[in-house]
């Protein structure tokens, strides 16, 4: 049962003047030493979606050199440098610390909490976050340029590379190290600090799902920071842990890498499930069609994305018993998430359904997802995946994933709750271009690209045969069109609606249930500073 | 009767501060058993 009705005898944080009694700070200061979780919510969002604009820039880079076959503008050495910091820069600086600024802004308001528990490691776990970023742009002017290795920093490429990699190792200490903070406070703030009456079966889905994923962070980003602490050792302090001529094994840090790597996948997309479960009940007007199923299926992912990790190394070798394990445990995956896309569908079955700009992304979401995740079940068969390994089919699968699945899920959110968050309602028809604009043009980029990898066409190379040409020049008219309706969403969405447009009502979708629509918009400073009662 | 009332909740306040203390404290603590068990797998039992 998700649904809460809030007893407002008990509730006196809302709708009062004494909201905002201690006021909001002013100037820098607000924002250098902010506690407020609403506050560090805006910076996380900020700063993600800049760094989301740096990393499409060089995706519209990348996307130019491909254009046509032939070396155009840059040399390889550059090109795997455009490749390698975009996954790096997506990943870890544009979507992780997305969903964490979603996660400041409504865990607290979702569960009736006046903060998160740790309000200073919140503010530490922001600013950590643009050296980090720095850190890793900057790897860019250093001799030897920015790490070139793949995101996934492979050994023995990562241990041979200049200082660009040392700096691109320590970003991402850095970020993982706040990745970790924001976890710790996340799951600790879910645990103790929700609302009398508010047990965890009574939680709204982005709670769970942020719990869950919370969970995950914990056991994988040590384990990443470990195998890129040996990387680091290897290169500077004569151990070779992954040095074959040491005793050492290249592959195992594919192993370490890829028990972080996966569940990191589950990371990027367990908390777009839970902001899409929130959407589809609101613009379907019914209650989420088999709340417990859904949080026992989220449970069952991250489990079993603990189990998983070989299936990104078919190609390295391993005994037959081992591919038909990680085949299998791979396959089992589309049984919990099919389980989400289902319940979502039967939400929207028989229900009043309308399509304002959140609906519309959410339903986007659960059409082309579905369709990545199709393409990874196909990947999943082993001696598919030995044929397909490397190949733009592979590019094509996991951007479905995570640009179709993580970033329009955060589109979704963003229209669904930047009511309560700017006090504004957003502009439907610019919301409904932007939708409409990033579906197609998305679809133009990563569609053609199945197709380049079942013919054969490599990724992170620079160049590529003349008969590639046609899906290649497709690909990239459809991703400076997808740039440019970011660009859209940013001057004519997210601009406008916070400097002004239409009040927003406290709730404004009629069929939104949960705490967060009981306090106005925008959210006042302080909130829930005496716990609301949920009966 | 309000200083009362300031009381407990400064003392339920307290309450849950302590147990989020223990709460963080616990989860850090598998964060560093996970760093370090990587580097013990790798050097002892490899």
């Amino acid at each position: 049962m998700s649904s809460t009705t809030v007893d407002h005898a008990h509730d006196h944080s809302h709708g009062h003047g004494h909201d905002d009694h201690h006021g909001a700070p002013h100037g820098w200061r607000r924002w250098l030493f902010a506690t407020n979780h609403k506050d560090i919510g805006t910076l996380y969002l900020w700063f993600s979606f800049t760094m989301f604009l740096m990393g499409g820039v060089l995706a519209l880079m990348i996307r130019t050199e491909l254009f046509q076959p032939g070396l155009q503008f840059f040399n390889p050495e550059f090109f795997n440098q455009l490749t390698t910091m975009h996954g790096l820069m997506m990943v870890f600086g544009a979507i992780m610390p997305a969903f964490v600024g979603f996660a400041n802004w409504m865990i607290p308001l979702q569960i009736g909490a006046s903060d998160m528990a740790f309000a200073r490691m919140n503010n530490f776990s922001f600013w950590l976050l643009p050296p980090a970023a720095i850190l890793l742009a900057g790897s860019f002017f250093v001799p030897g340029g920015a790490p070139a290795a793949g995101w996934t920093i492979y050994a023995p490429l990562s241990t041979q590379m200049g200082m660009g990699m040392d700096m691109g190792i320590f970003a991402l200490h850095i970020m993982g190290a706040s990745s970790i903070m924001g976890s710790i406070n996340i799951i600790t703030t879910i645990l103790n600090m929700r609302a009398p009456g508010m047990t965890l079966m009574k939680m709204p889905m982005f709670c769970w799902t942020w719990l869950i994923t919370a969970y995950l962070l914990i056991a994988v980003m040590p384990v990443l920071a470990g195998a890129i602490t040996m990387t680091l050792t290897d290169r500077h302090f004569g151990t070779t842990f992954f040095n074959a001529a040491g005793g050492g094994d290249p592959v195992m840090f594919q192993h370490i890498f890829w028990f972080f790597g996966h569940p990191e996948v589950y990371i990027m997309i367990l908390p777009a499930f839970g902001i899409v479960s929130h959407v589809v009940p609101t613009f379907a007007r019914k209650p989420l069609f088999g709340y417990a199923s859904m949080v026992y299926a989220t449970s069952s992912i991250a489990i079993l994305s603990f189990i998983v990790w070989a299936h990104h190394m078919f190609t390295t070798g391993m005994p037959v018993t081992a591919q038909l394990f990680f085949m299998y445990a791979t396959m089992l995956i589309a049984v919990p998430t099919g389980v989400k896309v289902f319940n979502w569908i039967a939400t929207m079955w028989r229900g009043s359904m309308t399509f304002e700009t959140p609906m519309l992304f959410a339903v986007g979401f659960i059409f082309v997802f579905t369709m990545g995740g199709f393409t990874g079940l196909i990947l999943a068969v082993t001696p598919i995946d030995i044929q397909m390994q490397d190949t733009y089919y592979v590019v094509a699968h996991f951007h479905y994933v995570l640009v179709a699945g993580s970033l329009f899920a955060m589109f979704s959110g963003f229209y669904y709750w930047a009511p309560k968050w700017t006090g504004h309602m957003y502009n439907e028809t610019s919301g409904k271009i932007h939708f409409w604009a990033s579906i197609i043009t998305f679809n133009i980029t990563f569609f053609p690209m199945h197709f380049l990898g079942l013919a054969g066409m490599p990724r992170r190379i620079a160049d590529y045969p003349a008969q590639f040409t046609d899906f290649n020049q497709i690909a990239t008219i459809g991703a400076f069109g997808f740039g440019l309706s970011q660009v859209y969403f940013l001057f004519f969405v997210i601009i406008p609606t916070i400097r002004g447009g239409k009040q927003a009502e406290a709730k404004p979708w009629d069929g939104a249930e949960g705490l967060e629509w009981t306090v106005p918009s925008p959210a006042p400073f302080h909130t829930f500073e005496e716990p609301p009662e949920v009966k | 009767m309000e200083q009362r009332e300031q009381q407990e909740q400064q003392a339920r306040q307290q309450k849950v501060r302590s147990g989020n203390l223990r709460t963080g404290l616990i989860l850090a603590s598998i964060a560093v058993v996970f760093f370090v068990g990587i580097f013990v797998k790798r050097m002892w039992f490899s």
